[in-house]
């Protein structure tokens, strides 16, 4: 479904994303870990058409080039991009927000658009979904919203949207534990066999929430290691150390168990 | 010096000369469009009004008092069924019937020490609209007061006036709508406001004449112990388009809040120059003045907060954030701040910048397009202002109004 090949991403000059390689198949679920720095949101944002980068490579997704795309067709194609730092937009009330976004997509793809009062028993599923309250909808895009509102707000999002692909990144972090548990039930519940989610980040402890079909891990711009989810179990034990500044050729120290893509 | 042409010399403009780049209040005014402009008593007839023209009025369900060119024009305006405490009369008819209405407006001593557009206003401006509500009243349907500027080749710009006097404990809104149409011109008006203790009084301008036209406007308000004003200001038209306050917390307790958009276009300058004076204690200011500038459009806030001598206890607030749309905009602020007293709470700031890339790419990966995206974040920006007014008519008018601007 989603085919990544040789992507390469570069600002300025500087290289972050050095030939990433990466095969989702429909359904799945990926977790993408890695330090910082690594390159795990370039890739995030390489996906979802952000301005700024030098991109080499090719990025399809069912077959349709992502990579000549702007970011709102790429979103007509299927793709949802759920920030690590969700922008706040003072003035724009959330609903239209949500509404607009939707029903830009269905024109984009030729559908009807829907009304307001369908909309509302779109966004109501949306909301309860993520334990949001009714004047959720009604206050300024992410304006004044706590951290784990925010991240609520994404997977409300995602869930109005309906992607083909979904790519969460760092969606845990500043999480509270009870925050990291809605935002999880509602990316579980959001699963089905027609949408793959790529789930980027930093620590194990989400991927207790939600369990990935595949671990890969990202270590400066290229996945260098890739398994099931015991390979994030052996990330949280021993870190990236066995991968970072090692040859690629090198066998880390304990064998993985699954198998790379 | 360049002395004001006249249409008739009277003595009270004789020696009237036009500001410069060099009165701190005028510097970014089109000067030569300024001088352009020609003063005069009213015409002995007016045009009839383009049906165009009309229907940019906003159709609100209470009075109205409709001026064109300087004179109010019976059949347009609708004094209808008035409520209990509403009373609406022309300046011919408060001369006759509540001449100390209309004293400290044409007090003509103001003269030359005022600004020259002022006092042409007061040597000109016999004519307007008074509105008065009798102590304890809460008129409930806003009042509408109607400019239209319908200039003939000469270049006129009318003058009129508006009175609206609250007392004790009274409570109304009055809209002023300010249009114009036909050749270069414009209008110049002038609001006296009074408010007594305890009243409250929403008052909102929306000025919308020509884009080729210039508009002059000025509001004076004085507030009593304990009174509320809620102005607001949707600069819009104009080649020129200048609207003052003067605000004076004259009594305890009193409290103003200020708010003002200007949108412009093209080569449009909107200017707002704004006083509140603080001359009793415990009184409150707010001045929130937002900008959206395109094109090569230039906006003016200059804003000052001025703390008498026993003023202890104010709580003032500015602010003015513009949003620049074109590399070619301008915005230009200037805050004036002196403080005479003790125990003065006085805060202001500006900003000056362009549309959020990182929104903008943030409601594009939401699938909206590039140029939706745009209108969503000025219409949120824009939408802070627009909020605070309450009629829900008003806003759509202010929406739709903008939507053109930017469209």
């Amino acid at each position: 479904m989603l085919h990544v090949e040789s992507l390469t991403a570069s600002i300025g000059g500087t290289p972050i994303l050095n030939g990433l390689d990466l095969d989702i198949g429909s359904g799945e679920i990926h977790a993408i870990m890695g330090p910082n720095g690594s390159g795990k949101s370039t890739f995030a944002h390489a996906l979802a058409g952000r301005d700024g980068y030098e991109i080499g490579g090719t990025v399809t997704l069912d077959g349709v080039d992502l990579l000549d795309l702007e970011p709102e067709a790429r979103a007509a194609a299927g793709v949802f991009v759920g920030f690590q730092y969700p922008v706040e937009i003072p003035g724009v009330n959330n609903m239209y927000f949500l509404r607009t976004a939707l029903n830009s997509v269905r024109r984009a793809r030729g559908e009807t658009e829907i009304g307001a009062r369908d909309f509302l028993a779109v966004a109501q599923d949306a909301m309860d979904l993520v334990e949001m309250k009714q004047d959720f909808l009604h206050r300024a895009v992410n304006a004044g919203f706590s951290g784990g509102e925010k991240k609520r707000n994404e997977i409300l999002q995602m869930a109005v949207m309906e992607p083909r692909l979904a790519v969460l990144d760092e969606t845990d972090s500043g999480l509270d534990i009870d925050a990291l548990r809605i935002v999880a039930s509602g990316v579980n519940a959001l699963r089905g066999p027609e949408r793959s989610m790529i789930v980027i980040t930093h620590y194990q402890r989400l991927l207790d929430y939600i369990k990935p079909d595949f671990v890969h891990v990202l270590v400066d711009g290229r996945i260098v290691e890739s398994g099931d989810h015991t390979l994030a179990l052996h990330l949280e034990d021993h870190g990236y150390a066995d991968f970072v500044n090692h040859d690629l050729d090198d066998t880390p120290e304990r064998p993985l168990s699954g198998a790379a893509r | 010096m360049t002395a004001i042409s006249t249409a008739d010399d009277q003595d009270m403009v004789a020696g009237l000369t036009y500001p410069t780049k060099r009165d701190e209040g005028w510097r970014y005014a089109p000067h030569d469009v300024l001088r352009q402009l020609s003063f005069g008593p009213p015409a002995a007839s007016t045009p009839p009004l383009p049906p165009a023209l009309g229907a940019k009025i906003p159709a609100l369900n209470g009075p109205r008092i409709v001026l064109l060119n300087g004179v109010v024009d019976p059949a347009l305006s609708d004094f209808g069924a008035l409520p209990a405490g509403l009373h609406l009369s022309t300046f011919v008819d408060a001369r006759r019937e509540q001449p100390e209405l209309l004293a400290s407006h044409l007090d003509n001593n103001v003269g030359l020490s005022a600004d020259t557009f002022t006092a042409l206003n007061i040597a000109f401006g016999q004519n307007g609209a008074v509105v008065h509500v009798a102590s304890g009243h809460t008129i409930e349907v806003p009042v509408q007061i109607v400019d239209i500027a319908l200039p003939d080749e000469t270049g006129g710009a009318s003058c009129s006036g508006v009175v609206i006097h609250l007392d004790d404990g009274a409570s109304a809104t009055v809209v002023e709508t300010r249009i114009g149409g036909g050749d270069f011109g414009g209008s110049n008006t002038r609001t006296t406001i009074t408010l007594g203790a305890q009243a409250s009084l929403d008052h909102i301008v929306l000025q919308d004449v020509a884009s080729t036209q210039v508009h002059l406007g000025h509001v004076d308000a004085t507030q009593g112990a304990g009174s509320v004003l809620r102005a607001h200001l949707f600069n819009l038209g104009a080649r020129y388009g200048r609207v003052g306050y003067d605000v004076c917390l004259a009594g305890e307790g009193a409290r103003a809040e200020l708010t003002g958009l200007y949108f412009g276009i093209g080569n449009q300058t909107l200017d707002q120059q704004v006083t509140v004076v603080h001359g009793a204690p415990d009184c409150t200011s707010r001045q929130s003045f937002r900008g959206i500038l395109d094109d090569e459009s230039t906006g003016v806030f200059n804003g000052g907060i001025d703390v008498r001598p026993g003023a202890d206890g104010t709580d003032a607030e500015q602010s003015n954030d513009n949003l620049l749309l074109s590399d070619r905009a301008e915005a230009n602020t200037q805050p004036r701040l002196e403080i005479l007293a003790d125990d003065v709470v006085c805060k202001h700031g500006a900003t000056v910048g362009q549309l959020d890339s990182n929104a903008l790419y943030y409601l594009r990966t939401r699938g909206i397009p590039e140029a939706e995206a745009r209108r969503l974040l000025i219409g949120g920006f824009a939408d802070q202002a627009v909020d605070t007014v309450d009629n829900e008519i008003l806003r759509t008018w202010i929406t739709e109004r903008l939507r053109r601007h930017d469209a």
